[in-house]
């Protein structure tokens, strides 16, 4: 083990996104624009604090449409530029994203890293953004492991800056979100100094002569990922079955082929998934009879191999998503790949039972939920109140960030799609008065989505007279990916400057505004009501507090200490407190059949005083 | 040691999972071994539940352990102990799981409780070899901190004879990331002896 030991520790542990940060390091970029979104956000946050030592600008642009169009700016200087992002962060730059790939990216080299979330554990969706690449027809790469994280990152920087082409490295989240051992390389020696900008930076009047010289680009790029040692297959003489995967999905595989113990089944790992390397791929296929394809999220992959082998001579029997043996959505792991390599072999695979047999009545949902003292639910709980007021015709179309969790809190917001659709579909609701539509129409959307994406739609809700309220709940800080600053962040960096909400809403003279104080339940549940109640374009920014966020949690509370009395609470009869406001730091007590607040959990907001109907609960200060 | 030997951390966000799963890996590579360790953290901080992959040998494994694969389970809460062995638990694998509850606020479903501590610990032991359940808010009140049940249950899981990494390296990888903090030291060194006393 001496050889291992030396090894293992000449290494580094790194998740996919620092490997990904690493390779950007080691390929010598001066600049990385991002958004945060998980499970993107590490691989700029790892750039912001390594900027000083290897001289990067980095920034959080206020969306990714700006993030990429920054990083283009800089590639066209001379200046190699990452842009990273989640993966609906690629819907938004995609507008941009299919013009630079015809107008070129100049001398710096420009690679966009976007990372896809199957089975959406931190997305509204789950989808697979390589379709983009091929939209755009753009070279698209695939690591597979943390050191190919890192060597595919640097390789594909050396790709742009060759024919000038943006190059998409693609993860996804147990990719990104996952460590293991990298070795280090040696850093570019490039001289980074920004030069003139190429000409003819766009693509009219003839974009289609574009269009044919991108076409070229990729056909000489296709040339060079069929001599590619990224593409790693194993030979197997006799071969039974080939398995031809990428991204992370080449770990199960690899890990599924040790577990099976066969000699008979290949596996290529395709890394260069766009465009194809043909000749490769047609000399393998020729050699087996039956081919599984592995990847995450859509038949990417799949459907382009089937396409490409309409050529051949002997077609071998294909296995994948469109046949049903590999699941159509969700994530992949290890069992997935033995259970569809047993289904193609006819070999029986124990498959486990998910805990049916013993206590799965035992698995009571531990949902996602506001923090304790999170001044989002006080909104919610008030949205809950004023709905009861008006009757219940009230309709909360919503946005992305913490307060999305709203769906989950006795459904208080309604829609839940993309960054600011809340105001967007608002717009909508608002005009269907004469189509007999008769409830309040509430937008919902946070700080940073308001600077993000909620702008248009709010100038469109004035320019035509909406009836609707806009409620921002403003945190100052992009709290759901770990408070990266964006433009009204009270703290900002050197030479940057704070652009206020507040003054942005007024510009725009919205009928009503007024602000209001999300940790007052009592006060905000009034200011709702009667903002509602007015015709026109109301606008409410609500002050808020992220109880995670170091800065702001630490407001000075009146009292020491939160207790339930139990002579006046009702316990069973009531539980409002504990079943309805769900606030984490109160809890049941089954044996006194009453609630009570857990003190190691409390934040001492007082949320709680102003939710109780009986005035059961109180504040004491220590002496 | 088997090759790879997996331990699976559950918890609920905010506990502490992803530094376990930083220490052990830490700890694995002073012994010249090869970690991988897979997280979710999108929920880590929003009292989700979260798992910790750990995948140890001596070249890189996939992020998640099949099912069945486990061969010790640290659970830093028991119900979540429970949900990852009703997924991913097998014949060999030994469960060492912490006491203290986390109480769940669903208020979706307000009238479910939290099962009775008894009713998990016998749904655990029909899914896995051996277990451990440990006292531990007990030996928190002793030490006088709640935040350092990783640490502690770090201790216990060192202490098992089937641990392939060292108490020793656990304990030096403990220190090197969280500082010389005595109570995290402490509670580590107090979950040594819980088993032992166990």
């Amino acid at each position: 083990m001496t050889d291992g030991m030396n090894d293992s520790q000449h290494r580094t542990m790194m998740s996919g996104n620092e490997a990904i940060a690493r390779g950007a390091i080691e390929a010598g970029i001066g600049f990385c624009t991002s958004y945060p979104g998980t499970p993107a956000t590490e691989i700029a946050t790892e750039l912001f604090d390594l900027a000083d030592k290897h001289d990067i600008y980095v920034e959080w642009s206020t969306n990714e449409k700006v993030a990429l169009e920054a990083a283009a700016g800089a590639s066209w200087a001379g200046i190699p530029a990452l842009c990273s992002m989640k993966s609906l962060g690629l819907n938004v730059a995609s507008d941009f994203l299919l013009n630079v790939n015809l107008s070129g990216t100049g001398k710096g080299g420009l690679v966009i890293v976007v990372c896809d979330d199957p089975r959406g554990h931190s997305s509204s969706n789950e989808q697979d953004s390589r379709f983009y690449a091929k939209a755009a027809q753009i070279p698209l790469l695939e690591p597979s492991t943390y050191q190919e994280a890192k060597d595919v990152t640097r390789f594909a920087f050396k790709l742009s800056q060759q024919f000038e082409v943006p190059v998409m490295v693609r993860s996804t989240t147990r990719l990104s979100h996952s460590r293991g051992l990298v070795g280090k390389g040696m850093l570019s020696k490039r001289k980074k100094a920004a030069g003139v900008l190429p000409e003819k930076l766009y693509n009219v009047p003839m974009p289609h002569l574009r269009h044919r010289d991108l076409l070229e680009k990729m056909e000489r790029i296709v040339r060079e990922f069929e001599t590619s040692d990224l593409n790693m297959h194993t030979n197997i003489k006799d071969m039974e079955l080939l398995v031809i995967s990428s991204g992370i999905c080449s770990m199960y595989v690899r890990e599924a082929l040790h577990l099976i113990e066969s000699t008979k089944i290949g596996h290529l790992n395709i890394v260069t998934t766009h465009p194809l390397p043909k000749k490769t791929l047609t000399s393998l296929l020729e050699n087996a009879n039956r081919v599984l394809f592995v990847e995450e999220t859509d038949p990417f992959v799949e459907d382009e191999v089937r396409t490409l082998s309409a050529d051949l001579e002997e077609l071998p029997a294909f296995y994948g998503k469109r046949t049903g043996h590999i699941p159509s959505y969700g994530e992949m792991n290890t069992d997935t790949v033995r259970t569809a390599i047993g289904r193609i072999d006819g070999t029986r695979v124990d498959e486990k039972q998910l805990g049916q047999a013993a206590g799965a009545d035992l698995l009571i949902k531990r949902p996602l939920t506001f923090c304790a003292g999170c001044t989002h639910r006080n909104f919610y709980w008030a949205i809950r109140k004023v709905k009861k007021r008006v009757g219940g015709k009230l309709v909360v179309a919503g946005d992305i960030g913490c307060y999305s969790l709203g769906v989950f809190y006795d459904e208080a917001m309604n829609t839940m799609q993309a960054m600011g659709s809340g105001i967007g579909v608002a717009c909508g609701l608002s005009k269907l008065e004469r189509f007999g539509f008769d409830s309040k129409v509430v937008a919902v959307a946070g700080d940073s989505t308001f600077f993000h994406a909620c702008l248009p739609g709010l100038v469109n809700a004035r320019h035509k007279n909406a009836n609707l309220t806009f409620v921002i709940l403003d945190n100052a800080t992009t709290a759901m990916t770990g408070f990266q600053t964006h433009p009204g962040s009270r703290h900002q960096a050197q030479g940057f400057r704070r652009v206020e909400i507040e003054d942005i809403v007024k510009a725009l003279q919205p009928d009503s505004y007024a602000r209001g104080d999300a940790n007052d339940i009592k006060g905000l549940i009034d200011l709702l009501h009667s903002t509602i109640s007015r015709s026109g374009l109301k606008v409410l920014l609500l002050n808020s507090i992220c109880r995670l966020d170091q800065d702001t949690s630490k407001q000075e509370s009146k009292n020491d200490v939160f207790l339930i009395d139990p002579k006046i609470c009702r316990g069973e009869k009531c539980r409002i407190c504990f079943a309805d406001f769900g606030c984490p730091a109160i809890s049941w007590d089954s044996a006194n059949e009453q609630p009570v607040i857990l003190d190691s959990m409390c934040v001492r907001c007082g949320a709680c005083i102003d939710v109780c109907p009986h005035d059961a609960i109180k504040g004491e200060k220590l002496q | 040691m088997r090759e790879p030997f997996n331990i699976l951390v559950a918890g609920v966000g905010g506990q502490g999972n992803l530094v376990c799963g930083r220490v052990l890996a830490d700890a694995a590579i002073r012994q010249g071994l090869q970690p991988v360790v897979g997280d979710t953290f999108g929920a880590s901080r929003r009292g989700g539940s979260v798992l910790t992959h750990l995948r140890i040998g001596t070249r890189d494994w996939a992020p998640l352990i099949p099912k069945g694969e486990v061969d010790i389970l640290l659970g830093l809460e028991p119900l979540e102990a429970f949900r990852a062995a009703a997924e991913y638990a097998g014949g060999r694998t030994i469960a060492i799981t912490s006491l203290t509850k986390v109480p769940t606020a669903d208020i979706d479903s307000g009238e479910i409780e939290y099962p009775a501590l008894e009713r998990i610990s016998a749904a655990l032991s029909k899914l896995c070899r051996q277990i451990y359940m440990l006292d531990t808010d007990a030996a928190l009140s002793r030490i006088g901190s709640p935040r350092v049940l990783n640490s502690f249950m770090l201790g216990s899981m060192s202490s098992l004879p089937q641990s392939p990494l060292s108490r020793a390296n656990i304990r030096k990888s403990l220190q090197a990331l969280l500082g010389s903090d005595t109570a995290n030291l402490t509670a580590f060194d107090e979950g040594v002896n819980a088993i032992q006393a166990n």
